[in-house]
């Protein structure tokens, strides 16, 4: 068998992010480390509070990756999240444990960053970017096969686009199924009092410039009524 | 948190993956750090995705404002699921939406226009604090 066939496919990368300490920005800005600059082709990630607000796509995340979890402290809540909510972890690393006192001098705010942040993320990184590679190189497979559409993270992939007609012209905007979808869910009916409130919400994903907003609030509605189907 | 009952809770998403979760994790530090220091507090969201009792203690005690940068809205389902009230919720996209062609940076440094968005964000964060704090009613 090829050291090729033995690869695992991409390693999952679960940061605990704790606002709290600076332990929590070193796992956050560590594991952005690792996606963009030391392993970009082998690593991804998912948000870790996804697992109570996304839905069981994203809750498998750590069926479908072998998965690392990066905490802050010995509280591990990355860990026991992934745990309860995705399933076992591959590994579990804890900052504190990595970079024992040398977070002392650290700062949450990047900007308060100074030479010791950026020593403790590198250091932090290159632990992670190693554990990434020994997941790889004993092929660690993963509990689930993986469903690309599902279990990415939602902000590291555009969201869908959808289309409106507007002074005749199709215009895209960003995220507007995931819009209507959540407006139909709620409970919004398609109708013209409605409107105003459809467009603000399409306002947060798409630029609509103060002179189109009325055009723009009639198409969304005929798109919307289409949508949930009245 | 000791002697704090008014203190308000500011909670981010600290999403990883774009610009909007560093936005709303540097929107909270700039308010609990320097517009509203001793009134506000961040509290780690993960700590309520474990399920941390003296966490959920302490947003069900305190007034939240929530931070979140995508429509997931990560952070207000948290604290919703904590069985805590959220006061108010923000969102980066909303204000990311009133300027238009700006370049914030990414999920993993701001920019000048990052970091100017974040402030704008922390300013309207931080008068909602003092708004709560006054005793003025929920939205």
């Amino acid at each position: 068998m090829s050291a090729e066939m033995n690869k695992a496919t991409k390693v999952g990368i679960i940061s605990c992010s704790g606002e709290e300490i600076p332990e929590g920005t070193i796992s956050r800005s560590a594991v952005r480390r690792v996606l963009e600059s030391l392993r970009p082709h082998d690593a991804v990630t998912l948000c870790l509070p996804l697992f109570l607000a996304g839905n069981e796509g994203e809750r498998n995340f750590a069926r479908t990756h072998p998965t690392i979890t990066i905490d802050g402290c010995d509280k591990q809540c990355a860990r026991w999240g992934t745990e309860k909510h995705g399933g076992p972890v591959a590994r579990a690393l804890v900052v504190s444990e990595i970079l024992g006192t040398e977070a002392a001098g650290c700062s949450r705010s990047l900007r308060g960053r100074g030479q010791a942040d950026e020593t403790a993320v590198a250091a932090v990184a290159d632990r992670i970017a190693a554990e990434v590679d020994a997941l790889m190189s004993e092929g660690v497979k993963p509990q689930m096969a993986e469903d690309p559409e599902a279990d990415v993270c939602a902000c590291m992939k555009p969201a869908p686009t959808g289309s409106v007609c507007v002074r005749g012209k199709q215009v895209e905007i960003n995220a507007l199924p995931m819009v209507f979808a959540k407006l139909a869910s709620d409970g919004m009916r398609a109708e013209d009092s409605n409107a105003s409130a459809l467009l603000e919400t399409v306002k947060m994903f798409h630029y609509i410039a103060p002179e189109d907003e009325s055009d723009y609030r009639d198409a969304l509605l005929a798109a919307y009524q289409a949508f949930v189907g009245g | 948190m000791e002697n704090d009952c008014d203190k308000v809770l500011v909670i981010p998403c600290s999403g990883i993956g774009k610009v909007h979760g560093l936005i709303s994790r540097e929107s909270a530090y700039l308010v609990t750090d320097e517009l509203a220091p001793g009134e506000t507090d961040v509290v780690c969201l993960a700590l309520l995705v474990k399920e941390d009792e003296e966490t959920r203690a302490e947003v069900q005690a305190h007034p939240c404002i929530t931070i979140d940068g995508c429509g997931k809205a990560c952070a207000q389902k948290n604290v919703e699921i904590a069985g805590a009230k959220v006061a108010e919720a923000f969102q980066v996209a909303r204000f990311l939406s009133s300027h238009r062609g700006a370049q914030p940076g990414s999920g993993s440094e701001l920019t000048e226009e990052g970091w100017a968005i974040s402030r704008e964000i922390a300013e309207a964060v931080a008068a909602e604090a003092a708004r709560l704090r006054a005793g003025e009613e929920v939205a």
